[in-house]
């Protein structure tokens, strides 16, 4: 199989490696690089635990991405988010609002939300639910991870980010 | 009512804000020196099949191949992959009649899926590579997907000691004529002025908790075997592991790793004997399985499907006379806790209502489908769907109101729980329904949908239930704690309770903190370390709280005595005559006598003798509270929830329009953590009445056994969900508290199909209610 050398800033750290064609974005992650913070649910892009963000604002699904492709991006995974210890506002909100359970969804649930609120800064509750059609959790109901957005959304309104 | 420091608030919770930094090591995220992976080689051709050929060769020749393993090459000693067998006595075990008919890889194929090789290789693609060269042959044989199928006299049977394929019923020595029961039943029926009955179906449900199976085991150079699983039993997980590999437990280890959830679905082993099978054919080095979701679906147990026959009669009043019911589950290929729903499943029945008599009848049959085993609720989703809608049935009959009539007929304090023998201790599921019904508009909305056409209709439906804190005394409950007291005044504790993101190590931390009379941020737990940590049964049975809490609390009690004892020497004051405030023990009713928790601590610890007497100084010895704690009792819950529905008539979809869940958790030691309970549960709930079921095609091959062709409820299909808690303090549970893990997922069940049947006048008599259904219903 043909084998790419590719370049990858992930979390802000310049990568370089090299990957056979089929090699998803989520495996050269979790199993080239050690961000294990991206995690496999499913393997066909239903799940959205491996959501990570490509050149900060875009979600997408680290197991139906070809590694490959992804060559000169930049891509953001969970634990590329707090600033000099400080959390993301999202991240605080899922403390905040008990809307981390088993956190196998979590990381993915987290980045969505950046995305979502990057998109739609102030969505309504019908408008949230919508945008985490794409991420499962199997603990919350989604009840708590709805407030955490939208407190979210509160919070970055009112600081600007 | 008691003002508490630590209980009852909203702490953060323990595990939060690694999770949230992506820091949670799950068993798939660790990596180790000279790591190798393990494929199992699984039959998806057939579901039920003898293997006449096995060619490893090819696999064998395959790049990066370490080894090959056949039926063979390893132990061939057959095990039981549940641990129900460990929870009871040796005698019920044998009263039970409990076999071990699992091997690592089998020569018999009984299900999708089943195991039969395994490739271990130096990366996870080499050993699919290899998989996929492994050749083998088989002999197809019939295919047995129900109960009514698989007993039949011509049958193949599953196992020679089981004939009928019987797996279980409940037996004559416990049950006399094989049956749960009370009373007359049949005299009692022939007082019934009005009797309902039907047979209904409820499903093969999955659990779909997010993380998938993932193991790492290692046999080291010290002979001991070490396993990485996200297990919910750890303790009894090792014991078993050291029966399969005839090891004594000092040569088995558990590193519990962080578990993506579990809801029955880590209950007992999973792919932990198949792992460390491989873990000993090559000594020192690691193996790692990791399961596909696909994979991971039909290895691991999921709920108990089946017919569920039920029959009630009331007299004309209302009074309930008499209950009978059957349910007939199809099990699945191996016997696992073939015992423990077919029994739970009653025991629910048994525990709601007050009928002059009852008998119940629980059978469970092997069928060539994927294991069944603990789902949350163990059984009671299965009896809510049925019993519940049989008693709106009732009250339809009867012309009465099912919030009034199930009121008035509950058990309640004083009433033969769920399990007959142990009454009732608290009871507020009045509360719970005049709450529930207050918050959603009951009596309005009843009268409101009473007559409607047009092709939207809505409906509203109640159902209530009974659950448990522990399986005290149908199973053995007992967690062992021990708290260490640090030179500092924090203090770690050590136990073995799983917290499979329910939360649980949030909630004992609060228990330890308010008896220790300490904060909660000077607590920590140590858990996950098999070789460190006293016996825990392990999280099943919504024990978590209620039994480690206990042990949790009593651990802390003997320590918090031992600084008392202490501050009276050193205050030369009677134990009576002090008391804790900020961590300061003071002397009552003086202002200037006083010493702290640290200095007694450190005291103990940093005890520099008297240089001039060449004695210690005050009270050595570090301080350790310890408790082997076995619970008095099994603090029932009960729930309530009114379901809001809207059915389009031609279409036959139900939407849900909003729930109300009220349930009655004795003392909520953080409302976090319980509302996240109920939200999860109603989550699981309603897809089981509406959505949720794994389906198999006539030859038994799975169809859809990945996220993609089973439907869950996402974010937008879920309803407007309000969570009403009431507390009234339970006189056993540790600061009142009584169980939340299970008893969420169980009345939208009942309540939502009830609600249909309000909406439509029809009850749809299989779960889940699709919108086929539904429209043949009312089309018929």
């Amino acid at each position: 199989m043909k084998h790419h050398a590719i370049k990858l800033t992930v979390n802000g750290e310049e990568r370089e490696l090299t990957v056979p064609s089929n090699r998803t974005l989520l495996d050269a992650l979790r199993d080239d690089l050690g961000y294990t913070d991206t995690k496999y649910g499913c393997g066909t892009g239903e799940c959205g635990a491996c959501t990570v963000l490509v050149d900060g604002v875009t979600s997408i699904n680290g197991c139906l991405t070809l590694a490959a492709t992804m060559d000169g991006r930049s891509i953001t995974t969970v634990a590329g988010l707090a600033r000099d210890g400080n959390l993301h506002p999202v991240q605080q909100a899922f403390i905040d609002h008990d809307a981390v359970q088993c956190g196998f969804c979590t990381p993915g649930m987290v980045l969505k939300t950046i995305s979502l609120l990057a998109d739609n800064p102030a969505p309504n509750e019908t408008e949230i639910r919508h945008g985490l059609e794409g991420n499962i959790c199997r603990c919350t109901g989604y009840s708590k991870i709805v407030e955490a957005v939208q407190d979210a959304s509160d919070r970055m309104q009112g600081t600007g980010e | 009512m008691t003002e508490y420091a630590v209980i009852g608030k909203k702490v953060e919770r323990v595990d939060a804000r690694i999770k949230v930094m992506g820091g949670a090591l799950y068993a798939a995220d660790i990596q180790m020196a000279g790591m190798l992976y393990g494929k199992i080689v699984r039959c998806y051709d057939y579901a039920h099949a003898r293997v006449t050929g096995l060619d490893l060769s090819e696999a064998a020749k395959c790049p990066g191949v370490v080894t090959v393993l056949g039926p063979e090459d390893v132990t061939t000693k057959a095990y039981n992959a549940s641990v129900l067998d460990m929870m009871v006595s040796t005698d019920m075990r044998t009263v039970l009649g409990d076999i071990d008919d699992q091997n690592i890889f089998t020569d018999h194929v009984k299900h999708y899926g089943d195991a039969i090789a395994a490739i271990i290789a130096i990366s996870e693609e080499a050993a699919e590579r290899a998989a996929e060269k492994v050749k083998a042959t088989y002999e197809e044989l019939p295919v047995y997907l129900t109960a009514e199928a698989s007993k039949q006299p011509d049958a193949i049977q599953f196992r020679p000691e089981k004939p009928g394929n019987l797996a279980f019923q409940l037996p004559e020595m416990a049950f006399p004529n094989n049956s749960y029961a009370w009373g007359d039943v049949d005299k009692s029926f022939a007082d019934a002025d009005i009797i309902v009955e039907d047979t209904f179906y409820v499903p093969k449900q999955k659990q779909c908790q997010m993380e998938p199976g993932n193991y790492i085991a290692l046999y080291d150079d010290q002979q001991r075997l070490n396993c990485w699983t996200s297990t919910q039993m750890p303790k009894l997980v090792q014991k078993k592991l050291a029966n399969l590999f005839e090891l004594p437990m000092t040569r088995v280890k558990i590193n519990q790793t962080v578990i993506g959830g579990g809801f029955g679905a880590r209950l007992g082993m999973v792919l932990e004997p198949e792992t460390c099978a491989l873990a000993m054919a090559v000594p020192g080095r690691p193996v790692k399985i990791l399961s596909t979701r696909e994979e991971d679906w039909v290895t691991s147990p999921s709920r108990h499907p089946g017919k569920y026959w039920m029959r009630m009669g009331f007299k004309k009043d209302g009074t309930p006379v008499a209950c009978d019911a059957k349910f007939e589950n199809y099990k699945g290929a191996y016997y696992v806790d073939a015992s423990g729903t077919a029994f739970t499943t009653g025991a629910w029945l048994g525990g709601m209502y007050k009928f002059d008599s009852l008998r119940y009848h629980g059978e469970s049959y092997y069928t060539n489908q994927s294991i069944c085993g603990a789902f949350r609720g163990y059984g009671n989703p299965q009896t809510n769907f049925v019993m519940e809608q049989l008693v709106d049935r009732g009250c339809v009959e009867l012309g009465v109101d099912p919030i009034e009539w199930r009121k008035k007929w509950h058990k309640t304090i004083g009433d033969d729980g769920w399990c007959m023998g142990v009454p009732y201790n608290s009871c507020a599921l009045d509360e719970c329904l005049d709450r529930a019904a207050a918050a959603i508009g009951w009596a309005e909305k009843r009268e409101k949908y009473k007559h409607q056409s047009g092709n939207i209709r809505r409906g509203i439906g109640v159902a209530v239930m009974n659950h448990t804190s522990g399986a005290m005394p149908m199973l053995l409950e007992h967690t062992v704690c021990d708290v260490i007291l640090h030179q500092d005044a924090t203090a770690t504790l050590n136990l073995a309770c799983s917290d499979m993101g329910q939360g649980s190590h949030t909630t004992l931390r609060q228990v330890a903190a308010e008896t220790l009379g300490f904060n909660y941020e000077d607590i920590y737990i140590a858990t996950g370390n098999s070789d460190a940590a006293g016996f825990d049964i392990g999280a099943h049975a919504s024990r978590t709280l209620y039994v480690g809490g206990g042990a949790v609390k009593q651990a802390c009690e003997d320590a918090r005595r031992q600084l008392f004892d202490r501050a009276a020497l050193e205050l030369e004051e009677e134990v009576g005559n002090l008391y804790m405030e900020d961590k300061i023990i003071h002397v009552k009713g003086t202002s200037n006598k006083s010493i702290s928790v640290q200095t007694l601590t450190d005291q103990g610890i940093n005890n520099f003798m008297n240089p001039e007497t060449g004695e210690l100084i005050g009270q050595p010895g570090q301080i350790k509270g310890y408790a082997s704690f076995f619970p008095p009792h099994n603090a029932p819950p009960f729930g309530a929830t009114i379901a809001e529905v809207e059915v389009d008539m031609e279409t036959g979809e139900v939407r849900v329009l909003q729930l109300v869940n009220a349930h009655d958790v004795g003392k909520a030691i953080h409302p976090g953590v319980v509302e996240g309970q109920l939200d999860g549960g109603a989550q699981q709930g309603l897809g089981m009445v509406l959505t949720e079921e794994t389906y198999y095609d006539d030859k038994g091959i799975c169809l859809n056994n990945s996220f993609t062709d089973y439907k869950m409820l996402g974010p937008s299909d879920m309803p407007k969900m309000t969570n009403i808690l009431v507390e009234d303090a339970d006189p056993t549970g540790p600061f009142g508290a009584k169980s939340v893990g299970e008893a969420g997922i169980v009345p939208p069940v009942g309540a939502t199909a009830n609600a249909i049947f309000n909406a439509i006048g029809i009850q749809i008599l299989e779960a889940p209610i699709t919108p086929e259904k539904v429209l043949k219903a009312i089309i018929i």
